[in-house]
């Protein structure tokens, strides 16, 4: 199955996937469409831990946990991709999913997809639409570092490991020095935030 | 529940308002820089390029993605791009603030200008004659006609001889070291660089020309480019800022003012003036001050009117009519929170947009008087100075009637506030000096005191406020390092109680007898950051007089809370003349490994100046001491 995976040491915090994943969920389709409408739904939010910057969206679990505690049935899953869909037409917006979920991947507004213009959950469907035509999901096509992949995690593993090797073996640095430079003297930053004050 | 104040500020006035801001559930600079997290990597290294609309491009610092922009520009060109146009738009700012400082002397020359008048006679007989402008005979007005044309024809003349005030105030090895390395570029390369500035205006221009999208893609260029803008800077726009503004209010003085939030005054009118110029708030504090001014305070209940200042608006104040400065930069909302003030006045730099808001949550207005700095929800009062006086009563008034609607029951202010003693000119400290600078070179030589830093700049809400300013200083002085400086460092200085006399006591042995012998202290407020020219100057007449040039002698610039445009134009200007400077943070260069290593290894072989970056003020301090034994060794000493 393939899963979007995260590589957050290589996230840079652009938060272009969560304009591409806005651009591609509002019905303009369009950038300046979306600006200042309110309905517009982000599935994928970029959440600063210290100095770290994670692009946090849902996990598609199986068996999901959402699935499991949605009492009216709202969620269910895509047989050709494994993706967990949400239906807003169903929902009640219990909020059973979002305290269930793991992630915090599921939000609660109205969206273009909300029936008679009540709050409902949503979250990332993984660009299902994208999938099916043998596309990226919007998110992973934005992002340009190589934080995001959407792959089989076998072969992710591989590469991942095959990097790291040529890391310790060959002594090839996987990541540019000023680029190491500049995480390592952001973890610092915050680092000193976190000291007690003097 | 832990406390973020004391995180966020080392200033006791600003953590006690810190504490009532979160209590209050106030917005801040710092909560809106925690909203802000994460902040956009591409932007903190400098490859993102938006100067197309084929755009915008980014350069993927990773390596995964891109290595070129649409136009094959690399992330060294766009880096180094965006750095010039930093440079350019620090040193339009400096400039453009000097060049409405030499249309007023103008005009009063002129005699269309009467709110103004030539205050320093000796200071502009001083200039003219360093200028070549005869001086002999003439009447006044007609000797400050010319110094303001020569100051005026340094921003607009169109031929490529560098420009008057530079000629003439910069020291001669180093005018002759930047001639000789445009004619080695040239000579070398075939390829013309330029060094020395043509035209203030011309050297902004040509970065904007230069940075269009196809034009200069060389690294290199760019850089040296912006060394000349910002050398049009220091040795023009604010050179000029600083002369003129001295001889129309007076060269200033040493003195002795109060720093911190203390100095509001619970039943006064309190008027701040916020900013960097002096050319209003000159006038804000006569009429503030006036008979008929406090009366009317009276009559409204208040004992009086209290003006104090903020960031360099303030220090343009303090320096030359002594009056209180109530903070730098991250204290500008902190001072509204008091609930104690009843107008602040800006005229332009540094003004948060957010405290349109936040004066409206109190009884204080909010008032703007430039036209470049209008800001929605603020009182708007038209400054222009053929009508200065009327301008100023009227902003005074509307302060005193504002005191009616102050809520006492919201107002604290915080007692902290620290003497210091402030305004030293050139002038200033030459006279301590006896006159000239023999004694300091004495002293410099002897190893009493070791060398000199210039510490500038801002406040950055990244940066525990205040913090690096204080422990590199203190550091400093204990390693007897004499520091001077300027803008939001001097108020932090002033703030930490570090401008005392009595501050000799935390300094070395030999600098401590030094500031005992010239009766100064060892943390020495040079002013204004458009007074960073004072700095320049100084360095010129120690290197003058020992025959060499500026990177011989052993001085380190620094900014360690830098914020804005204007302090990359400083930090740049300083290396162009020969000063080793220190950053922190680390401006957005990093995605470019070749114009790192410009800025921080070959400008050394190149100009003898170069930038570094330190996190730690310890570690900080120990660069500079080396980098200064470094030099001393270069002397022989
Ligand atoms: S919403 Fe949460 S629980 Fe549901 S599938 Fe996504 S990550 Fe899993
Ligand atoms: S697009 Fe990539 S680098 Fe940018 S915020 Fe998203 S995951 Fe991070
Ligand atoms: S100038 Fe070049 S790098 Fe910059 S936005 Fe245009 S195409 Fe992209």
């Amino acid at each position: 199955m393939r899963k979007i995976f995260v590589d957050y040491t290589r996230c840079v915090a652009c938060k272009g996937c969560e304009i591409a994943c806005a651009v591609e969920h509002h019905p303009s389709r369009s950038l300046v469409g979306l600006v200042g409408d309110a309905r517009t739904q982000v599935n994928v939010r970029v959440l600063a831990v210290e100095h770290e910057a994670f692009p946090v969206s849902c996990r598609h679990c199986d068996p999901a946990w959402c699935m499991d505690a949605c009492p009216a049935g709202a969620i269910a899953r895509d047989p050709d991709t494994g993706a967990v869909i949400l239906d807003p037409a169903r929902c009640k917006a219990c909020g059973m999913c979002a305290m269930v979920c793991p992630f915090d991947a599921i939000s609660f507004k109205v969206t273009h997809a909300s029936p008679d213009g009540r709050e409902t959950a949503y979250k990332c469907d993984l660009c299902v639409h994208r999938v099916r035509e043998g596309r990226l999901p919007a998110c992973v096509e934005a992002c340009h570092s190589g934080a995001l992949a959407f792959r089989e995690h076998a072969e992710l593993r591989r590469d991942r490991a095959t990097r790291n090797l040529r890391e310790y073996l060959l002594g090839e640095r996987a990541m540019p020095e000023t680029f190491a430079l500049f995480r390592e003297l952001r973890r610092r930053e915050f680092a000193r935030r976190r000291e007690p004050a003097p | 529940m832990e406390r973020k104040a004391p995180k966020r500020s080392a200033d006791p006035a600003g953590v006690e308002m810190l504490e009532i801001a979160e209590q209050g559930n106030l917005d801040s600079v710092w909560e809106r820089l925690e909203a802000q997290q994460p902040q956009c990597g591409y932007g903190q290294l400098g490859t993102c390029c938006r100067i197309c609309v084929m755009g915008p491009c980014r350069i993927d610092p990773v390596g995964e993605g891109p290595t070129r922009g649409v136009c094959g520009a690399t992330a060294d060109t766009i880096v180094a791009r965006n750095l010039a146009r930093m440079a350019a738009v620090g040193a339009s700012s400096h400039s453009d603030h000097g060049r409405k400082v030499a249309l007023t002397l103008k005009g009063v020359a002129e005699g269309k200008v009467t709110d103004y008048r030539i205050t320093d006679t000796e200071k502009l007989t001083a200039v003219a004659a360093k200028l070549g402008i005869a001086v002999e005979g003439r009447p006044l007005p007609e000797v400050a006609g010319d110094v303001a044309h020569v100051a005026l024809e340094c921003f607009g003349k169109q031929d490529d001889e560098p420009i008057a005030f530079l000629r003439a105030y910069m020291p001669a090895k180093r005018f002759e070291r930047l001639k000789k390395l445009e004619d080695d570029l040239l000579a070398s390369t075939g390829a013309r660089y330029g060094l020395l500035p043509r035209g203030i205006d011309r050297e902004s221009v040509d970065i904007l020309h230069r940075t269009h999208f196809g034009c200069d893609a060389d690294p290199l260029s760019l850089v040296l480019q912006s060394v000349r803008c910002s050398l049009a800077d220091g040795w023009g726009g604010s050179l000029i800022a600083t002369e003129l503004q001295d001889i129309l209010f007076g060269t200033p003085r040493v003195k002795t003012v109060r720093a911190n939030l203390g100095v509001l005054e619970e039943d006064m009118v309190n008027l701040i003036v916020h900013g960097h110029e002096p050319i209003l708030s000159e006038k804000v504090v006569e009429h503030a001050l006036s008979d008929e001014m406090q009366q009317k305070a009276r009559d409204k209940g208040a004992k009086g009117i209290n003006v104090a200042g903020l960031c360099c608006t303030g220090n343009e104040v303090l320096m030359r009519q002594g009056v209180n400065v109530a903070g730098n930069e991250l204290h500008s909302e902190l001072v509204i929170m008091t609930g104690a003030v009843e107008a602040m006045v800006v005229d332009v730099q540094c003004i948060y947009p957010a405290l349109a808001d936040l004066a409206a949550c109190y009884h204080t207005k909010l008032i703007t008087t430039s036209e470049q700095t209008k800001i929605p929800g603020a009182l708007h009062i038209q400054f222009e100075e053929h009508r200065a006086d009327e301008v100023a009563r009227r902003i005074v008034e509307t302060a005193i009637d504002a005191f009616e609607a102050r809520n006492q029951g919201r107002v604290y202010i915080p007692p902290q506030s620290e003497e210091a003693v402030v305004g030293f000119s050139v002038e200033e400290i030459l006279k301590a000096l006896g006159g000239t600078v023999a004694p300091l070179v004495k002293v410099i030589a002897d190893g009493a005191i070791k060398g000199v830093v210039g510490i500038v700049g801002c406040n950055n809400v990244k940066v525990r406020q205040d913090a690096f300013h204080r422990e590199l200083t203190a550091e400093l002085i204990a390693r007897d390092i004499l520091v001077i400086g300027t803008g939001c460092w001097a108020i932090a200085a002033a703030k930490a109680g570090l401008m005392q006399l009595s501050t000799r006591e935390q300094a070395g042995p030999g600098l401590k007898a030094v500031c005992e012998q010239l009766g100064i202290p060892p943390v020495i407020h040079m002013g204004s950051c458009v007074d960073c020219s004072r700095m320049l100057v100084l360095a010129g007449a120690l290197a003058d007089h020992l025959g060499v040039d500026v990177d011989a002698l052993p001085l380190v610039g620094s900014a360690p809370e830098w914020t804005t445009e204007k302090a990359v134009a400083i930090g740049t200007y300083f290396v162009g003349t020969g000063v080793p400077v220190h950053l922190w943070p680390v401006p957005p260069v990093l995605g470019s490994p070749a114009v790192t290593k410009i800025l921080t290894e070959d400008a050394k072989g190149v100009l003898g100046g170069y930038f570094f970056v330190e996190e730690d003020p310890r570690a900080a301090a120990d660069r500079m001491e080396a980098i200064i034994a470094e030099k001393r060794a270069g002397l022989g000493l």
